[in-house]
């Protein structure tokens, strides 16, 4: 058997056993256009080989005319293939070069069927015997086909287009790619120009061997791919690797993690996400048995944060309880993200959660004892101004007995006033009114519970706090002042703990007026707009002002210059003002200090 | 005579009402004031009366108008009252020489008691008043040599040497002497002593 026959027909059997090896990979992953374009690749260089076999081995110029025609068909493809793989593999760009070469190639595959004997030649003449391989092998020799030159111009074409594509798979620094698959097949190009020259337009006698350079590319995008897959694989590894770690360091945190299909509706949780939703190893989940552990309160929240997610947003974090089957409450704060396909439809959802009972019971205890101080420091509060509070409340209580007393008298008269009678008890029923309201003022300030935020009326908060203190600064001889504009907004807040702020800021002025003289005594309350979104009050006495040496000191806890004093008013009011988002600092002035608040504007 | 007047001080306008009914029912005159400037303006003090004042009030506290009226020829006595009476108002109150210091809830007995014992010390203080602005008159009358005699008299001192220390002569002491009893009109030595430690003059003591 000649050599000829023998290379030839190796070329077709190890490309067809590429496309065997590559073809089911693409039915497997049909995303893996690359290697579609591969195995085409590979199948039309197995047919082209044979159709060169018959042609090279022709005895006469019928059979040659007859192989060449044929061998058109599988090289038309072959382009397509190899432009097709071009634009996946290196994803090369100037589709519209590609298709327009491809599209003169397939006209010039018709011109082939259509005019003259092949796209090569219009009549075979006769055949000569050329040297290949130590043999003899044909070649054919008759008048040319004019309309051949479109499939050269087409060649041409994806000549450039390969060079395009290597150059941009350089510059995105794939250079091994850009090397040798980009400039296989630009040399293949090239190769088939030159020979497409030398023969059809020198009259150059050189056989046709267009099977071995198609081989050559072949083999190179076979080498390409299959580098592709060791490399695919070796990221598995080193996935599963991460994936190992992950699963370590989720452990360590107390992390349950989960995984779930949106799209068919499964859920793949971690050993630890079971533990923490109180489900044995081997129960089988899904999210509505999640969801039914949440507790009861929390878990229309719950749904819809995760709907919301898988809407728009993505990534959703998410505080809530559970209630185990044994009835112990549990806090999670669950952090998730959901994935979505190219079109915006939610693929899969992924998160962890977190046992943040702890910290919840933490935070708890916290409040608890703040509000424990902030309760102290009211009834501190309240014993400084007890005295002032017993005189307000004695004031009706005084007018009540004085008025019953009279009525007494004036029913021992003989013929008694009925009216001046009915005067007294309406007023004895007014003064009863008051003594209750001093009361219940004091109840709402010593009351001792949570922390209520609601919409303040700047001027009636103020007003309640200066009425409280009026007798105090009166029998102090301090003019306590009130100025509140008339467009003052509504502020957000707990009344008690403002009121409370304020009584001690107020007090704080009144104390430092003691042994002032040779100035009017005043504790001055204003309130002013700061900004759209803040209203300031600030609290201004004439006395002493602050010790340069106790600025920083201020509102430390403890800290106090007083005989008497615990040293936690000012502590105290900074950590409520602060909690309601305002600041509480202050200043000293050209005679006296000023302390000054902000809250929030009630939206 | 002319009818005791209890003057209510209080800025509190309901029980500046009550007390008023309450003195009215118990057969006293009363006038009630809003503050201690409205009272101080009506210039009460030369009619007979009392004060019960607010020990707090706004502006001027009763203290304030314990001080005030301090500077008056002829002060009113003041009863302070208070919603609630701490230690340092009281002893203050007190050392001004206060009539009485009582909570605004304190018993009713208790108070009118105070009340009765305010005007009844007004009272005497007036007669006492009286009784000496018309001594003084009477000493008025004494011309200076007379008063000069009658130091030395006070001092039990003979005509003879008071003579001798005025360097006059004895008949004209005795001329003195007998001026002095008929302007003061006493009789013996020992009442025209009395007479004049009565009258309160730091120069006959």
């Amino acid at each position: 058997m000649s050599l000829v026959t023998v290379v030839w027909s190796m070329i077709a059997a190890a490309c067809l056993t590429l496309a065997a090896v590559h073809l089911p990979v693409w039915w497997r992953n049909r995303e893996a256009r690359a290697t579609l374009a591969f195995s085409l690749a590979a199948i039309c260089t197995a047919a082209l080989a044979m159709c060169e076999l018959a042609m090279l081995k022709a005895s006469t110029p019928a059979a040659y005319a007859e192989a060449q025609r044929w061998m058109n068909l599988p090289v038309a493809l072959l382009l397509l293939a190899l432009a097709g793989f071009a634009h996946h593999y290196l994803d090369a760009g100037l589709r519209w070069l590609a298709i327009t070469a491809i599209s003169l190639r397939l006209l010039s595959l018709v011109i082939n069927f259509a005019v003259g004997e092949s796209g090569n030649f219009l009549h075979t003449v006769s055949l000569h015997a050329v040297p290949l391989l130590g043999e003899q092998v044909s070649m054919a020799v008759g008048v040319r086909n004019p309309w051949r030159v479109i499939g050269q111009f087409a060649v041409f074409l994806l000549m450039l287009y390969f060079i395009a594509a290597s150059v941009r798979a350089w510059r995105r620094s794939r250079r091994v790619a850009a090397v040798l698959v980009g400039g296989s097949l630009t040399f293949f190009m090239v190769a088939s120009l030159a020979r497409a020259f030398v023969v059809s337009w020198w009259g150059g006698e050189v056989p046709s061997t267009v099977s071995l350079f198609a081989l050559g590319v072949v083999a190179v995008m076979g080498y390409a791919l299959s580098a592709d897959l060791l490399r695919a694989k070796q990221l598995v590894v080193e996935l599963s690797e991460r994936e190992r770690e992950a699963d370590l360091a989720a452990d360590a945190a107390s992390l349950g993690t989960w995984t779930s299909d949106i799209v068919r509706g499964t859920l793949q949780p971690s050993k630890k996400l079971r533990e923490l939703f109180g489900f044995a190893s081997d129960d089988r989940l899904d999210a509505e048995q999640l969801a039914q552990r949440v507790h009861v309160d929390d878990r229309a929240a719950f749904r819809d944060r995760l709907s919301q997610a898988a809407r728009r947003r993505g990534e959703y974090q998410s505080e809530f309880r559970l209630v185990l089957p044994d009835g112990q409450l549990r806090w999670i704060t669950a952090l998730g993200r959901v994935d979505f396909d190219a079109k915006g439809k939610p693929l899969r959802s992924r998160g962890a959660c977190i046992d943040i009972t702890a910290r919840k019971a933490a935070e708890q205890e916290m409040l608890r004892l703040r509000q424990d101080i902030a309760h102290v420091g009211r009834v501190s509060v309240m014993g400084q101004i007890s005295a002032a509070l017993a005189h307000e409340i004695n004031q009706p209580l005084g007018a009540i007995l004085r008025n019953a007393e009279a009525a007494a008298l004036f029913m021992q008269h003989e013929s008694p006033d009925l009216q001046e009678i009915s005067a007294i008890l309406e007023d004895i029923r007014k003064d009863d009114q008051r003594a209750s309201a001093v009361i219940d003022r004091i109840r709402a300030l010593l009351r001792h519970g949570e922390v209520a935020m609601t919409t303040l009326n700047v001027r009636s908060v103020l007003g309640d706090v200066a009425t409280l203190l009026w007798p105090d600064a009166a029998a102090r001889h301090v003019a306590l002042e009130l100025t509140v504009p008339g467009d003052i907004p509504a502020v957000r807040g707990d009344q008690v703990q403002v009121q409370q702020v304020l009584l001690n800021l107020i007090l704080n002025g009144m104390d430092s007026l003691e042994g002032v003289s040779d100035r009017p005594r005043s504790v001055t309350v204003t309130a002013r707009c700061e900004g759209p979104a803040s209203v300031e009050i600030s609290v201004t006495d004439s006395g002493r002002g602050i010790d340069a040496r106790y600025v920083g000191r201020l509102f430390e806890p403890f800290f106090t210059t007083k005989a008497k004093g615990i040293g936690m008013g000012l502590s105290i009011s900074r950590g409520i003002i602060e909690a309601h988002g305002g600041r509480l600092w202050a200043e000293n002035q050209a005679v006296g200090a000023t302390f000054r608040f902000t809250l929030p504007v009630a939206s | 005579m002319v009818e005791s007047i209890v003057h209510v001080v209080d800025d509190d306008e309901s029980f500046l009402m009550a007390m008023s009914r309450l003195l009215r029912a118990s057969g006293f005159a009363a006038r009630t004031y809003s503050s201690a400037r409205e009272f101080l303006g009506e210039r009460c003090a030369d009619k007979p009366g009392c004060v019960v004042v607010d020990l707090r009030m706004p502006d001027l506290g009763g203290l304030d108008l314990q001080a005030a009226l301090g500077h008056t020829p002829y002060p009113l006595p003041v009863l302070f009252l208070t919603g609630h009476a701490d230690t340092a108002s009281t002893v203050r109150a007190m050392r001004g020489g206060a009539e009485d210091f009582l909570e605004k809830t304190a018993a009713k007995e208790v108070l009118l008691e105070a009340v009765r014992r305010a005007l009844a010390r007004d009272q005497q203080e007036r007669e006492e008043r009286s009784h000496r602005d018309e001594l003084r008159a009477r000493f008025a009358a004494i011309s200076a040599r007379e008063r000069e005699v009658l130091c030395h008299v006070l001092r039990g001192r003979l005509n003879k040497q008071i003579a001798g220390d005025l360097g006059i002569h004895e008949r004209t002491v005795k001329v003195h002497r007998k001026s002095i009893m008929t302007k003061l009109s006493v009789r013996s030595v020992a009442a025209l002593a009395q007479l004049s430690q009565e009258a309160g003059l730091p120069a006959y003591s």
